[in-house]
């Protein structure tokens, strides 16, 4: 007999299973009562469409032949002085022969693909994240460098602005950096919405850097002194690369926070993946279709990077 | 090499101050190797970590090789890549291999090339005999080893003292004598050295003199011979009672 007993764990699986069909189930239900009607199928085209492109022409003339080839038509504009004839290759014709055009007179639709607002609306969230992480990040560093200093100035104001910055919401952050720093130095509203995010995110990285490099052991400091390295040396070359190791468990977290939390900027008009899913909300009324697909795809973004901060981790693991 | 006048450290807390160097003067001469001991918490490893300046020190004078560490314009910097220090838990730096924990200092503070920095980290990695480790992280290592490494990275920045804290007292004991090897040879070569150790063999075959501390102050400063065969002060005989 075995010294440890393993009881069978699929039953728990079993269960798990059953409560997340439960909870589909549920959903179903809950949208049949209030006689919602699904059309996933709109969707995709806020992904990317074809978009019809009048083609027009770029001379003067008359239509003198339209040529098949497949399934696309060339139409000839023979010019009425006489010069050479432009062929203009359409999927759709909109002349007949002999027809006269001016110059920038359509002659038919070409079709080709458009990203749609999700599609760009995804993108602005994931630079904006991007830039305002790294800002953020650097802000953060040196904001934690300034907590620990023995100068009262630096160590004061960064103690202050730590505390201001995470006793009070975003949502109001955003506002006020828009509203008035923004009217202030007449920025940008993209510029305000990165500004606020930066500084918000910098708050909370600032405190995760702190931690981190005061849990570095006193012994690498002495070492690293002792060898005559200057404080500046010993803090870049010792103690932030292995404060930086330990703290990426919890920057991350902070980074997948940000991206959230970037969904807010959408207030002051900038056209976010939240803000291009109420835009499409409004003129659809796809309510539920819409809002499902937005928080997908911020679950896809988070998770891409949560695993790449993983991926990260693992390879500094080494030296342990 | 080394000249201490008047040292004095205190240290506050909870309301009481001790003062863990009390007054100490004492020299120490070019290739001198100088064993302080004493119970613990003598003062005798504050002592030590005064003269780099890696504890800073209340009142009275430092001064190595000339140099007045308390000195307004003394860069501290520069009076440290001359004294090399080896540490009880020694300290390596855990995300550098054992060849960049000695090359580093030689090319951030010395401003060597690489390649002068490698065979020079390589030259003392053979020396202490840990060369086939060198591309390996310190927790790949034993203790022993590991010591062995932090002698070779404080010996690249070719120090004129070195000052070792305790550097066997944080060993399996199986361990402690190949450390001790590369000290006694180190000592042969004419290194100036002052140690700290509760290694009596040590003292005895190595020091020109041995330093007893006792409540921060100097008590006994004697040759080997004299100090473990007849000790003066009294706190001494209790010492070597227990220790011997």
């Amino acid at each position: 007999m075995a010294l440890k007993h393993r009881p069978a764990t699929w039953p728990w699986y079993l269960l798990l299973a059953a409560i997340l069909i439960g909870l589909v189930a549920g959903l179903w239900v809950a949208t049949k009562r209030v006689h919602y009607e699904w059309r996933w199928e709109r969707v995709p085209q806020y992904f990317a469409y074809r978009a019809e492109v009048p083609q027009e022409s770029p001379i003067a003339g008359r239509v003198s032949a339209i040529q098949t080839d497949g399934a696309l038509r060339r139409v000839v504009v023979t010019p009425a002085d006489g010069g050479a004839p432009v062929v203009l290759p359409v999927e759709t014709v909109q002349v007949a022969v002999g027809d006269t055009l001016d110059r920038e007179d359509s002659v038919g639709d070409n079709h080709e693909w458009r990203i749609g607002p999700l599609t760009q609306g995804l993108w602005v969230t994931i630079w904006i994240s991007f830039v305002s992480g790294l800002v953020g990040l650097l802000i953060g560093l040196i904001t934690g460098l300034c907590r620990i200093s023995d100068n009262p100035v630096l160590r004061g104001l960064a103690v202050i602005y730590i505390e201001l910055i995470r006793g009070t919401p975003l949502l109001v952050q955003i506002f006020i950096f828009y509203f008035f720093i923004g009217t202030v130095l007449n920025l940008d509203r993209i510029v305000a919405g990165i500004g606020a995010l930066a500084l918000f995110v910098g708050a909370y990285i600032a405190e995760i850097i702190r931690a981190g490099i005061q849990s570095i052991a006193k012994g690498q400091t002495e070492a690293a002194r002792s060898l005559g390295m200057s404080a500046f040396q010993t803090m870049s070359y010792i103690v932030l690369p292995q404060a930086f190791k330990r703290v990426l468990p919890p920057l991350a977290g902070q980074f997948i926070s940000l991206i959230k939390d970037s969904s807010l900027v959408s207030v002051i008009a900038i056209t976010d993946l939240t803000k291009s899913g109420r835009e499409i909300i409004t003129s659809t009324f796809a309510t539920f279709e819409i809002w499902f697909t937005v928080a997908l795809l911020y679950l896809v973004v988070t998770s891409l990077l949560s695993q790449l901060l993983f991926w990260l981790e693992r390879r500094f693991a080494r030296s342990d | 090499m080394i000249e201490v006048s008047n040292l004095l450290k205190v240290f506050e807390g909870r309301g009481q101050t001790v003062r863990a160097v009390d007054d100490v003067s004492t020299a120490i001469a070019k290739g001198e190797v100088v064993v302080i001991i004493g119970p613990s918490g003598s003062g005798k490893s504050t002592f030590l970590r005064c003269l780099n300046g890696l504890e800073e020190f209340d009142d009275g004078q430092v001064i190595i090789d000339g140099i007045d560490l308390a000195g307004s314009k003394t860069n501290l910097n520069a009076v440290r890549r001359e004294v090399g220090m080896v540490f009880q838990h020694f300290n390596l730096f855990p995300h550098k291999t054992v060849l960049e924990n000695v090359t580093l200092a030689q090319r951030v503070v010395r401003k060597r090339k690489a390649g002068e920095a490698n065979q020079k980290a390589m030259a003392l990695l053979t020396k202490v005999g840990i060369a086939e480790k060198a591309n390996e992280y310190p927790s790949r290592l034993s203790g022993g080893q590991q010591q062995r490494v932090a002698i070779a990275r404080a010996l690249a920045m070719d120090p004129k003292v070195m000052l070792f804290d305790e550097p066997t007292s944080a060993l399996d004991p199986e361990m402690v004598g190949e450390v001790l090897d590369v000290m006694k040879q180190l000592a042969r070569e004419g290194m100036t050295m002052a140690v700290v150790t509760h290694e009596m063999g040590f003292a005895r075959e190595v020091a020109q003199r041995v330093l007893f501390m006792d409540a921060g102050r100097i008590l006994e400063d004697a040759p080997p011979a004299q100090f473990f065969t007849a000790p003066r002060e009294p706190r001494a005989q209790a010492f070597l009672k227990q220790v011997l």
